[in-house]
């Protein structure tokens, strides 16, 4: 039986059941507002939702896909030492149920689904990939006007409602004046003249990658998400150095994440250049373009 | 030295006299002369200025042009010392995790069977197209919905005869109850019965042709898409019958129901124990390459295809017919369109089907 964790309406996670219907893969999906209850039957320990319900011995394999992860019910007691007393045994029974699904077969992990974007960069450079000079700073002092880029290092880079009726989408961008102002911890980064970018899907030691030609169109140049619908950029089948994918394979590793996306630009100098690793992207657009079917390679692992 | 890389979303279908140059990424297709393709061919293996090099100076100004319109519609680009090496090909398998993923039902009224409806569950079917051929009220269509409201069905095309209970208030009503119908076709419309807007959740036509089963199959180019899953499909199967079912009005299961071969009838048999059947999926392998005339034309992996009307000339070793759809008027050695039901040498076809 595999456990899925996704949010509600998750499109990838729907084409990925498909392919397991298809397979004949028995699964349970949980939603991101479902609370389980945890008990124990002859002995063994069985989770209850008002969905689903399922011995954990049963798992043979767990998606981590989107939606926070397993969620548990908890009881609170009157008595204030009791409640924390009994919220400790809470605790180690989820701790439990936790790990032992973390010690099946599994894509991605609750615990680290969020990856710290600079610790990254960090470990990034360890293994051997090249990463463009970065810093965090509150004013512009160090910045080469025009010849860095300042983006997020947020995991969630929409803003819900910033402006009464719409969202906001932190783009990265060019910086092109110096602030007088101090400001908060800001990520600044050498702008790398690009040839293109190129989107790198990992599982489980293989990689899947994609050119995204972007430099013909001023309106994608620093950030290929801000999409041009008439003339979509270029996104054609791609096959990263074999010496730059040992080193994503040994990041992935290190990071102990084994399913993500990463970001590189070829650079015009015609180095390679790590910027990012998101582990819960969408890819279901890349992979149709390219024709990879990664949908249905993640239904095999599962 | 430069060189030409082609992106391999770019899939270049070679006719008799013609080249087809699709882009699988941006859905477009564009005709051009097998010039054409002769310099991209010589671009794949020789740099810019070698190939130029084999051209007079009258001739390299024309092999000029097709660089740099090349580049103009962003097929490829170019590179210095040596091709980009890392650029990978598009694989042109197809993969779809469907059983079935359409089917087409003639039908004397637009109530569906119950068994239909479980073996269309059992099955994951996504598409449902029904021709009706009997008067159709809005209760029919209400129950429609409903009785696929929990199911794997996506999406649900009708056409059905004109009747004067339709009106605004009719289609107003079915509107907000729809979840499924995404085309609606009412035929044997004298008069439509008011101005229709884009203000339905789905398509809707008023017609006065009078359509039948088998005003079906023609091919045109305006029914040629290019999408890269339905090229991949129709570069590996038949574009028309490929994870198709059809049943017809006597509820004979077929693989399209204006075909005449059937393989059982839905009083006596299921979906399911049909498509056990070998023989049932023969068609679905048959590409354009295998069709006659049709493997020349370079509209072939973006043809619609038909196996229910063709020219009835050939048939291969397996017994599958192979001759080119009747309702096609292109021909690929002229690349002239003609009107089809005119011509001469389709009369004998055209009178075997009563058409």
């Amino acid at each position: 039986m595999i456990l899925i964790l996704s949010s509600n309406l998750e499109p990838t996670t729907n084409e990925v059941l498909m392919w397991l219907n298809k397979m004949n893969k028995s699964y349970i999906r949980v939603h991101e507002d479902e609370f389980f209850e945890i008990k124990i039957i002859n002995k063994k320990f069985f989770l209850e939702s008002y969905r689903n319900s399922f011995f954990l011995e049963d798992i043979s394999s767990v998606w981590y896909r989107r939606g926070g992860g397993l969620k548990f019910k908890r009881e609170t007691y009157k008595n204030p030492a009791v409640n924390l007393n009994m919220n400790e045994a809470y605790h180690w029974l989820e701790d439990y149920v936790i790990k032992k699904l973390e010690s099946k077969k599994h894509i991605n992990k609750q615990r680290n689904s969020k990856l710290n974007k600079l610790l990254v960069l960090e470990e990034a450079q360890k293994v051997g990939l090249l990463v463009p000079k970065y810093f965090l700073a509150e004013n512009t002092d160090d910045v080469i006007i025009n010849k860095m880029i300042t983006k997020s290092y947020t995991e969630n880079i929409i803003l819900e409602a910033v402006n009464e009726n719409y969202d906001g989408i932190l783009y990265t961008a060019v910086v092109a004046e110096h602030e007088k102002k101090p400001f908060f911890p800001t990520f600044f980064q050498d702008k790398i003249e690009k040839e293109y970018e190129i989107r790198s899907f990992y599982l489980d030691g293989k990689i899947w990658s994609t050119a995204i030609i972007s430099q013909n169109d001023k309106q994608t140049k620093t950030d290929y998400r801000k999409y041009n619908v008439q003339t979509p950029n270029r996104n054609v089948p791609y096959n990263l150095p074999p010496e730059i994918e040992i080193c994503l394979t040994k990041l992935f590793q290190v990071l102990d994440v084994n399913c993500g996306s990463a970001d590189f630009i070829k650079g015009k100098d015609g180095k390679f250049y790590f910027l990012e690793i998101n582990p819960l992207g969408q890819f279901l657009g890349l992979s149709s373009i390219c024709n990879y079917s990664l949908d249905k390679e993640i239904a095999q692992f599962l | 030295m430069r060189y030409f890389n082609l992106y391999s979303s770019i899939l270049i279908t070679k006719g008799a006299n013609r080249i087809l140059v699709s882009d699988l990424q941006r859905n477009n297709s564009e005709l051009q002369s097998l010039e054409l393709c002769e310099i991209i061919d010589e671009f794949k293996t020789n740099s810019i200025e070698e190939v130029f090099a084999f051209y007079d100076d009258e001739s390299k100004e024309i092999a000029q042009e097709y660089l740099d319109f090349l580049l103009e519609k962003e097929y490829g680009f170019v590179t210095a010392g040596d091709w980009d090496r890392n650029f990978a090909p598009l694989s042109l398998e197809y993969v779809d995790y469907s059983e079935i993923s359409n089917l087409f039902m003639e039908r004397n009224e637009l109530a569906i069977p119950k068994n239909l409806i479980q073996s269309i569950d059992n099955l994951q079917i996504s598409h449902l197209v029904i021709f009706c051929k009997g008067k159709a009220s809005l209760e029919d269509f209400l129950k429609l919905e409903k009785d696929f409201e929990n199911s794997t069905i996506e999406s649900l095309e009708v056409f059905a005869p004109y009747q004067t209970e339709i009106d605004e208030a009719f289609i107003q009503h079915l509107s907000q109850n729809a979840s499924r119908i995404y085309n609606l076709v009412f035929y044997n419309c004298e008069k439509e019965p008011f101005k229709v807007e884009n203000t339905f959740k789905f398509e809707l036509l008023f017609t006065q042709q009078n359509l039948k089963i088998n005003s079906c199959g023609k091919v045109d180019l305006k029914y040629f898409d290019t999408n890269i899953k339905k090229v991949l499909e129709a570069i590996n199967h038949n574009s028309c019958l490929n994870k198709k079912i059809g049943i017809d009005a006597e509820g004979n299961i077929k693989n399209c129901p204006a075909m005449l071969q059937s393989f059982g009838n839905i009083n006596e048999t299921s979906l399911e124990d049909v498509l056990l059947q070998q023989n049932f999926t023969n068609y679905w392998n048959l590409t354009k390459d295998d069709i006659n005339v049709c493997k020349h034309c370079e509209f072939r992996n973006v043809c619609t295809d038909c196996r229910a009307f063709t020219e009835q000339t050939h048939i291969n070793k397996e017994g599958l017919d192979v001759s080119k759809p009747l309702k096609c008027g292109y021909d690929p050695y002229t690349n002239q369109w003609d009107e089809w039901s005119t011509n001469p040498l389709k009369q004998k076809a055209i009178q075997n089907y009563s058409l």
